[in-house]
């Protein structure tokens, strides 16, 4: 079984031997971790005065920053930030990483057309929308889900290409979601129901990520049909075991590794923090483990080795 | 009904423009503006303030609130500085160096003005020496400090620190909040006040500036 099928399977919440599936929203230790530059830290201002021979050298060099990051943790999957981000440069890195891996790795990429959390300069703006320009909000909103669905059109005419998308647009605070549970009904599960939908037809598997206590939504944004749910963010007090008992038939489940404990907590807590997101995700299949955000910029880089090494000498289904 | 109901009703519903019509409407009728300010805006914004601790409104109905206040305000600043009404305190605060988040920092800001607190509000990426010579030369009862990053939380250890060094720590309070903020934290780098929320933090931000 490949790593892609594991992944996979993993999404379906179908039965798996060997190892729980790992991967990372975003991991940008790769200078630190493998000697390379991350993509997203790259700069490429005079991409279309490169010759064609300079520039695959650099979409090579992204794979490979890629596919070394996926095979040093185990990753299943490859969440690829593509740089230059236009149509044809992410067609060749994906073709790329899958010339130089063949079908090893589940790859994905950003796909939400929602909304999320505006910035705080925007987010006045944007509650005065929600009350007295409803209309042009939800034009907006359609707006954005033909263009995300128009995307997955063309990226479909790749077959075997990307796997599916990753839904990146963050709802929640800590304490609660951004949106009132009649608002996210109103300005966002229509859409992300319609999104997810369309790229499921497409032949698209959908992760839905976000940070913070999804708690008041999330029977919401389940009803939406992701195959699964990223970060389950401990910090917004989200409990795992609670979660899939309410939905872990329903919908696979990412993550929930304290990013904080990762950072300030001690060696013992890290560790003990990994193996309660293996006890309590594993079990019942349908769980892919990873941080409960990302490895960010900042984090040390020994914590995170530290929680793949549970992960690796412990995240193992018994053979069945 | 009252006209100051009236206000603290629409304020709750976030209706901006008929909170200002109606508090002109009290000015004309001879209301004393520190009154429509206590008993109107401040009394609709605490309601709010209360319903957001319980998770009985969300965000965006704060933030529609506290437009309905600040155009309520608008129309009273020039006739509470006539009156000499202080404001119940004053702090400075921002998000901390190296952090762009600047959404619950925003948050906590509205919700401060809305207990009658006057904010100075020092953006984003702000060092500590800023926090520290804002609250000199402003004369701030609190600086409050906030983060979204566990990389960028540290810094408020350093504000503790600079304004240890400043001289200031007899009268000028400490708050800490953000994602990764805890109360053990805030006690560990020697800061006065941790809080969970916007609202707890306009709560705690009165307290400690009744307590100087």
């Amino acid at each position: 079984m490949t790593e892609r099928e594991r992944f996979i399977k993993a999404l379906k919440r179908e039965p798996i031997e060997g190892h729980c599936p790992t991967f990372e929203l975003v991991f940008f230790l790769t200078l630190e971790a493998i000697g390379r530059i991350h993509p997203s830290q790259q700069c490429f201002s005079q991409w279309k005065q490169m010759t064609a021979a300079e520039q695959k050298l650099h979409i090579d060099y992204m794979a490979d920053t890629y596919i070394g990051t996926a095979e040093k943790y185990h990753h299943s999957a490859i969440f690829v930030h593509p740089n230059p981000d236009d149509f044809e440069n992410t067609v060749r890195l994906l073709e790329t990483i899958r010339e130089k891996t063949g079908d090893k790795y589940y790859l994905t990429m950003h796909g939400d057309c929602t909304f999320g959390i505006p910035d705080g300069d925007g987010m006045m703006a944007f509650s005065e929308r929600m009350y007295e320009d409803e209309e042009g909000l939800k034009a907006e909103a359609e707006r954005n889900l033909a263009n995300s669905v128009r995307y997955a059109e063309k990226m479909a005419k790749y077959p075997g290409l990307l796997d599916g998308f990753t839904l990146c647009a963050d709802y929640c605070f800590n304490v609660n979601p951004f949106f009132s549970p009649s608002q996210f009904g109103e300005f966002i599960a229509p859409y992300l129901q319609r999104v997810i939908r369309a790229y499921h037809d497409l032949g698209f598997y959908s992760i839905k990520h976000t940070d913070g206590n999804i708690m008041p939504i999330l029977d919401q944004m389940v009803q939406c049909g992701p195959d699964a749910l990223h970060s389950l963010d401990p910090q917004g007090g989200v409990d795992l075991a609670e979660v899939k008992r309410l939905y872990g038939d329903k919908v696979a489940l990412c993550g929930n590794v304290n990013c904080g404990l990762l950072q300030t907590g001690t060696e013992e807590e890290v560790i003990a923090d990994a193996r309660r997101a293996l006890r309590d995700g594993m079990n019942g299949w349908g769980y892919i483990f990873c941080t409960s955000n990302c490895a960010y910029t900042g984090l040390p880089l020994e914590r995170y080795e530290l929680m793949n090494r549970v992960w690796w000498e412990e995240g193992v289904y018994p053979a069945h | 009904m009252s006209i100051y109901s009236e206000i603290s009703e629409n304020l709750q519903k976030g209706k901006a423009k008929v909170v200002r019509a109606l508090v002109e409407q009290a000015v004309a009728d001879g209301c004393p503006a520190a009154e429509i300010l206590g008993e109107g805006l401040l009394s609709g914004m605490n309601i709010v303030g209360e319903k957001f601790k319980k998770n009985e409104v969300y965000v965006p109905e704060v933030l529609v609130a506290a437009r309905a206040m600040n155009m309520g305000i608008d129309v009273l600043k020039p006739l509470l500085a006539e009156d000499g009404v202080q404001s119940a305190g004053r702090v400075c605060i921002g998000t901390v160096q190296g952090d762009l988040h600047d959404i619950g920092k925003n948050l906590v800001k509205m919700m401060m003005e809305g207990k009658g607190l006057e904010v100075i509000d020092l953006g984003v990426d702000v060092s500590p020496e800023t926090f520290v010579q804002t609250a000199v030369e402003q004369d701030c009862d609190i600086i409050c400090c906030s983060a979204l990053l566990t990389t960028t939380m540290e810094v408020m250890a350093e504000v503790v620190k600079k304004a240890e060094e400043a001289g200031i720590r007899d009268r000028v309070k400490i708050m800490v909040g953000g994602a990764p903020v805890t109360d053990a934290f805030c006690q560990q780098i020697g800061a006065d006040r941790y809080t969970s929320d916007a609202a707890s933090a306009a709560d705690a931000a009165v307290e400690l500036c009744k307590e100087e």
